[in-house]
């Protein structure tokens, strides 16, 4: 019988697993480490964590294949065909540098090299008129070339094809007709958006992909077959749902960022568990730190995302700020004398001073290891940390050159550490209209559940919830998403020109798109959910907000009733008399996988004894603080900080004044006394 | 005029911050100014904000910055404290919580009338604590030519409203009246105000951040932060200075002429000399102001040599701390890098300030080989503007076209292959999509320029070539702002020069036209097409150095053509399969051509100059013969000699190039 459905985060290190048993709603996790060959470390976490794949009814998987793929550039041949005079568009770019001053550091070049990159004879106008025709007996010549050189994997980027799509699929048919089994990917079915650079980006990043996503998802399908497992396989995108081989295999680019949004989607999850409908996923492991949004239970997407600078891939994402603050950050005092944390860290090798391989560098484990939030053992025992070594660095780099003490040198480097993060968190809540305060902070990574009241105080954010495996709870994120897909259409008009009937004949042309896909993921019409935006704007803005619209539109008035409204709560001002523009109608398509709960834990009012107690500094004193074991704790158990609370992958610092209680999930909800 | 290192007290200042508070705080004044280009990025309408042509500070009461963001373009760097500093003289005393201001003189500090800058005095306990200023590049502020580039404008009458220190929110209430006296003068004037009141909001985001850390730290501490991130920067910055060896370094670098003069190149001077733990640059000695609107004001020139100096120290924060650590003498009022009212200066970004900074890259390659960099292309605008007719009613329309293009060979690597100015690294390239939509102007190529990088052994990265046709339009002229068609973009350390810049109407057929890199107004209809280069960088090196398997791969892709693989790299390429993009390097014919190159090349340079016209003109040599191996300028349309030119062309070669070269037979 079907009973479980498992969860498999492949990340950069980790491997992690998650099996949820659907009767009980009993979770297990493991972590084992990632392999050269992801398959690898997938069947290697599978066996760690004792499942029997025949007994598996949902298999779902986020993986970093597809971003690796794009970082590293290991890709099959690839060719990129396009309008004459415009192959060096995807080059050109929009010429920007990410590092604005340094004139040594350089943007990557493109996915595809221009010897590869070829055009034809043909163009269309901004309003889809066609202004030269295809040169047939020029694209049969290049799908010559094209064999020759043994081009697998094409993409077909001609200029204003959002506007009329025929010439690119019409290059579609001769390229499949002269070349066997070579994978075509258009821009005007990749991404049928204006502006060449994005669209070509997108698609360019579809194309080469493509061989490499269909090739592991048909490996890992027949692995999991020769294990035993024949049920659904899904995969992450970096929307945030799910979806099956066959698309994936076809949209490829969606995989782009799908580790990443793994974590976005945890949180969102935990908080809606506990009640919070708005949470800021903060996800803070060794090198870097990754934070994400949800308002009102949806997570903050953007468009504008890349993998690799200048290279833009312009699908909705889930939103993802990462800063390189971790728990093996340095820690540093510059040529000024100014105390600075980070970016730089310690690594795995020689990781922090404290690991005793050969660290002389303080970093935010050591200064943790020092102030007492952190014991001198790690993973029950595995790993035990060195405070000598820790003060050592501490003395020698920090608190010596500052005149301070170790113990203040330490508090002070976590300090900077978690304002930098503070800091961060405000860009993503703050810049964008969000009060932190009506959000919880969800904290989970190894280190985020160390830092997360710190930074909570710091934001004035009145709740912390800790997940109970705070080290695998990315891989949760894949476990219980929805398949989902975007679709979009570009309607350009003020409010007053563009006709509702217009408006809806464009909704029901993304709805049938919509419910097609859908179909062929095996969706059944009734269970597939809809839900519409407009993108508007102050005609003359570039920029444009999502505006949610419900139901049949009748007029475009309360729709930009609704626009001024999201644009004053984002941007704080309303521009009255101005008019408005509609930009882009989207459709997102929701359908809900088979889901599970997760299992209640029976409430208990009781209290474990510490395992320990060590003094712990808090706010510039040391206190005495009792240290649990998190296993021991019942659901349903409540008690005020100070406390740390140890477990296998985490450890979380309960600071004084703080009230803790266990939920029926074993969540640790955390509040936070307003600071001073 | 002198402006930095003398006036700063030094960075002996006292500390009184512990290290934590001030780290937090420096931080957070990060957070805040890029809060605010946030801001701006999302409300915006001018399509230049959009490409970030903006940039926002957080300034102390005295003006001086304190921050600026991480992002902003560098053409405002070193330019905010001064429109700061004005708006505090005007107001003084009389600032009130609420007010807000706006300013766009380029005299008093500004760059051009297209800067206008928003500040906000904020309040705290009862006085101002700082101000907080949002520039942004407006697409119009009126004047004789759409877009407010008039080439040919002698003064400030021409280019477009010139506004003083003005009150537009007056203790919170907004004086439509004077937005609108100065947006009524611009040729989209509803987009205008929207600018500013994206602008306007921004610095409301600064203000309510900057209270919020006045209340969790206090009134006392943040005011002394405001200082004390000055100072911090001031110290990291003498420090790096002073680690470097003590000594002067001079060069110069040329606008293409000033037509109130016979043709020859017009020299601006940069002599810099590390003394200590500060920089001072002397630029006196730098041509008169020129007849055309490439004329620079203190203020931009001062820019220029701050985002010059500041590509040396990639990493350290830029505030006032950093422009006290500098000792700038623009020389004397009246010079083309010290413009005065009502000198004409709109310009400047593409005459004085590209040459301040090329030429300030230069010397610190010196001092800082291994990030020397030879010249980069010229920030360079076309504009289309007039009435378009495609849908029934007619509507204004302004083209307003940048590209990017080749940055300078490297110490070990080439230059970036089109990449947006140095003048502003995160001014984006439209898309042309984009402009389609919104202009009859059908762009017809989008792409590389085979061998416009300069040769080297690390070449210049390659530049890019636009070209359009008119579709329905009247009443529209075309104007150019750009420069170096013939103070060609330059090589380093023996390393050659890249392509001339310059606009063809029509080329190909008889009505064909070079109209030069500098021009306004010119009359354009339906049909007409255009084309133009960018530049690429300057070389690094002697070309015939340069690993002759690296130029094969050149020619595989196309970014250096099989002849000049020969003639610039003297490396002798065959085909082998070009379906495949296939060649190989003919290892015994390219050493024999390098020897042949070798011996021959410094006479190449002495040769006849217009000797070497006529061949041009008579077909026999191509412009790029004509530029890298006889050093000679000409008229690029007709093909005339420009003698004095040539002559101070080939002593820059000189200088920078053929000095260089290893001996024959070496």
């Amino acid at each position: 019988m079907s009973e479980d459905i498992v969860a498999v985060d492949v990340g950069g290190t980790f491997t992690d697993i998650c099996v949820l048993r659907r009767e009980t709603g009993e979770l297990r996790v493991a972590k084992v480490p990632s392999t050269p060959n992801p398959i690898e470390g997938v069947v290697a976490g599978v066996a760690a964590a004792g499942i029997d794949l025949s007994k598996v009814a949902l298999f779902s998987h986020g993986t970093t294949v597809a971003t690796n793929a794009l970082i590293t550039r290991n890709f099959p041949p690839a060719a990129m065909v396009t309008t004459k005079g415009f192959r060096d568009v995807i080059e050109i770019r929009r010429g920007t540098k990410e590092d604005l001053w340094d004139a040594y550091q350089d943007v990557a070049p493109p996915p595809i090299r221009r010897r590869h990159r070829f055009e034809v004879t043909e163009r269309v106008d901004y309003s889809g008129t066609v202004l030269e025709p295809l040169d047939e007996e020029g694209a049969r010549e290049v799908a010559r070339l094209l064999g020759r050189r043994g081009i697998e994997t094409v993409a077909v980027c001609f200029i204003n094809s959002y506007a009329n799509q025929d010439h690119e699929l019409r290059m579609r048919e001769i390229l499949e007709e002269e070349l066997d089994g070579v994978l075509v990917s258009t821009s005007s079915e990749v991404l049928p958006e204006i502006f060449e650079h994005e669209r070509f980006s997108t698609t360019i990043a579809n194309a080469v992909l493509q061989p490499l996503v269909g090739g592991y998802i048909r490996d890992l399908e027949s692995e999991l077959k020769a294990e035993g497992y024949d049920g659904d396989l899904v995969i992450l995108h970096s929307g945030g749902g799910v979806m099956t081989p066959e698309t994936a295999d076809r949209w490829a680019v969606r995989l782009a960022g799908s580790g990443i949004a793994a974590g976005a989607i945890a949180s969102r999850h935990i908080g809606q568990l506990c009640g919070f409908e708005n949470t800021i996923g903060f996800d803070m492991g060794g090198t870097s730190t990754d934070i994400s949004l949800v308002y009102e239970g949806e997570a903050r997407t953007t468009n504008e995302w890349s993998v690799q600078y200048g290279y833009p891939i312009r699908f909705p994402s889930i939103e993802v700020m990462t800063i390189g603050a971790g728990g093996g950050s340095l820690a540093w005092i510059d040529e000024a004398g100014a105390l600075r944390n980070g970016p730089q860290s310690a690594g795995a090798d020689p990781g922090p001073a404290c690991y005793g391989q050969g660290g002389t560098e303080p970093t935010n484990t050591d200064a943790h290891l020092v102030l007492g939030g952190l014991g001198k053992e790690l993973i029950d025992g595995a790993m035990s940390l060195d405070p000598a070594k820790a003060e050592e660095a501490l003395r020698t780099r920090l608190a010596e050159p500052l005149g301070l003490g170790v113990t203040e040198a330490a508090a002070a480097a976590l300090s900077v550490a978690n304002a930098n993060m503070a800091d961060a968190i405000r860009l993503i809540s703050v810049r964008r209209g969000y009060d932190p305060r009506e959000f919880a902070l969800v904290c989970f990574g190894g280190a985020g559940p160390l830092h997360g009241a710190a930074l909570a105080r710091e934001l004035s954010i009145p709740t912390v919830l800790v997940p109970p495996n705070p080290g695998t709870t990315s891989a949760l994120g894949c476990l219980l998403v929805d398949i989902r897909h975007d679709f979009f259409t570009l309607l350009l008009g003020t409010t007053d020109q563009v006709d509702a009937g217009d408006v809806e004949a464009k909704f029901a042309e993304l709805t049938e798109q919509a419910m097609e896909r859908m179909r062929a993921e095996g969706v059944a019409p009734d269970a597939v959910e809809l839900s519409r935006t407009i993108d508007m704007r102050y005609a003359g803005q570039w920029r444009s907000i999502a505006v949610p619209v419900d139901g049949e539109i009748t007029s475009l008035d309360d729709v930009a009733r609704t626009f001024e409204d999201e644009h004053e709560r984002e941007h704080s001002y309303r521009h009255e008399g101005s008019p408005i523009e509609v930009y882009r109608l989207n459709l997102r398509a929701t359908g809900a996988t088979q889901k599970a709960e997760l299992a209640r834990h029976e409430r208990e009012n009781s209290m474990p004894e510490p395992v320990a107690r060590r003094p712990v500094h808090f706010g510039g004193e040391d206190i005495d603080t009792p240290v649990y074991r998190r296993a021991d704790i019942p659901a349903g158990a409540t008690f005020n900080g100070p406390a740390v609370l140890e477990q296998l992958d985490s450890t979380v610092v309960v600071p004084s004044g703080s009230a803790v209680e266990i939920d029926e999930w074993l969540n640790i909800r955390m509040s936070i006394e307003e600071a001073e | 005029m002198t402006t930095g290192a003398e006036q700063a007290g030094g960075a002996t200042a006292e500390q009184t911050l512990d290290p934590v508070t001030l780290e937090v705080l420096k931080n957070s004044f990060v957070t805040i100014v890029d809060q605010m280009a946030e801001q701006i990025l999302r409300t915006c309408h001018s399509f230049v904000i959009y490409s970030r042509d903006f940039s926002s500070a957080l300034c102390d009461p005295q003006g001086n910055t304190i921050m600026q963001g991480s992002q902003d373009i560098a053409v405002h760097v070193g330019t905010l404290h001064l429109t700061a500093q004005a708006v505090a003289e005007a107001f003084e005393g009389e600032m009130r919580p609420g007010d807000v201001y706006m300013i766009n003189d380029p005299y008093v500090g500004g760059t051009h009338f297209n800067d206008v800058r928003i500040v906000r005095p904020i309040f705290h306990e009862g006085e101002v604590i700082c101000l907080a200023e949002s520039n942004g590049h407006w697409a119009d502020m009126g004047g004789s030519v759409p877009g407010s580039f008039d080439v040919s404008a002698r003064d400030h009458f021409g280019e477009g409203v010139r506004v003083p220190p003005v009150r537009i929110y007056d203790e919170g209430e907004y004086r439509a009246d004077i937005v609108r006296m100065v947006t009524s003068n611009t040729r989209a004037p509803a987009d205008a105000e929207g600018d500013c009141l994206a602008q306007v909001e921004a610095t409301a985001v600064a203000e309510r951040e900057i209270l919020r850390l006045c209340d969790k730290y206090g009134h006392a501490t943040v005011v002394a932060a405001f200082k004390e991130v000055q100072d911090y920067v001031e110290r990291l910055t003498r420090k790096r200075v002073a680690d470097l060896p003590d000594g002067t370094w001079e060069t110069e670098d040329y606008i293409d002429f000033d037509p109130d003069e016979p043709e020859g190149l017009v020299p601006i001077k940069v002599k810099m000399t590390i003394d200590g733990e500060v920089v001072r640059y002397d630029l006196s000695g730098s041509h008169p102001a020129v007849g055309t609107f490439l004329n620079s004001g203190y203020g931009a020139s001062f820019s220029g040599v701050v985002a010059g100096t500041k590509t040396f120290f990639p990493d350290v924060p830029l505030n006032s701390g950093f422009y006290r650590a500098l000792d700038v003498d623009l020389g004397p009022k009246g010079s083309c890098v010290n413009a005065a009212w009502p000198t004409a200066v709109t310009g400047f970004c593409s005459g004085p300030y590209e040459k301040i900074m090329n030429a300030i890259f230069e010397l610190w390659s010196e001092v800082m080989p291994e990030r020397a960099m030879a010249a980069s292309f010229n920030l360079e605008y076309l504009l289309v503007g007039g009435t378009d007719t495609r849908n029934e009613g007619e509507s204004i329309f302004m083209w307003y076209d940048w590209m990017a293009g080749g940055w300078g060979g490297r110490n070990g690597k080439d230059g970036s292959n089109a990449t947006s100015p140095v003048f502003g690294v995160g001014l984006a390239v439209q898309p042309l999509e984009g402009q389609e939509r919104l202009c009859p102007v059908v762009t017809t190529n989008h792409e590389i320029l085979p061998d416009t990088g300069g040769p080297g052994k690390h070449r210049g990265g390659c530049g890019v070539e636009k070209g359009g046709t008119l579709t329905e339009m009247t009443k529209s002229v075309m104007s150019y702002c750009c420069d170096r068609a013939r103070s060609v973009t330059w090589g380093i350390e023996g390393g050659l020069p890249s392509y001339p810049h310059g606009v063809w109407l029509n080329r190909g057929t008889d009505s064909e036209q070079f109209l030069g890199a500098v021009f306004s107004n010119v009359p354009v209809k339906t049909g007409d097409s255009f084309i133009r280069p960018s530049a690429g960088g300057g070389g690094f090196g002697d070309p015939l150095e340069r690993d002759p398997e690296i130029v094969r791969d050149d020619v595989a892709d196309g970014y250096v053509s099989l002849e000049r693989a020969a003639k610039d790299y003297g490396v002798v390429v065959r085909e082998i399969d070009v379906e495949l993009s296939q060649y190989e390097v003919d290892t015994q014919a390219t050493e024999a051509e390098r020897e042949r190159i070798r011996s021959a090349r410094h006479g190449w340079l002495a040769e006849d100059p217009e000797s070497v016209a006529e061949r041009y003109r008579a077909d026999e040599l191509d412009l790029l013969d004509v530029l890298r191996r006889h050093g000679v300028i000409l008229d690029w349309g007709t093909g005339e000699l420009l003698e004095r030119t040539t002559e101070q062309f080939r002593a820059m070669l000189e200088r920078r190039s053929s000095r260089h070269w290893a001996a024959a037979g070496a």
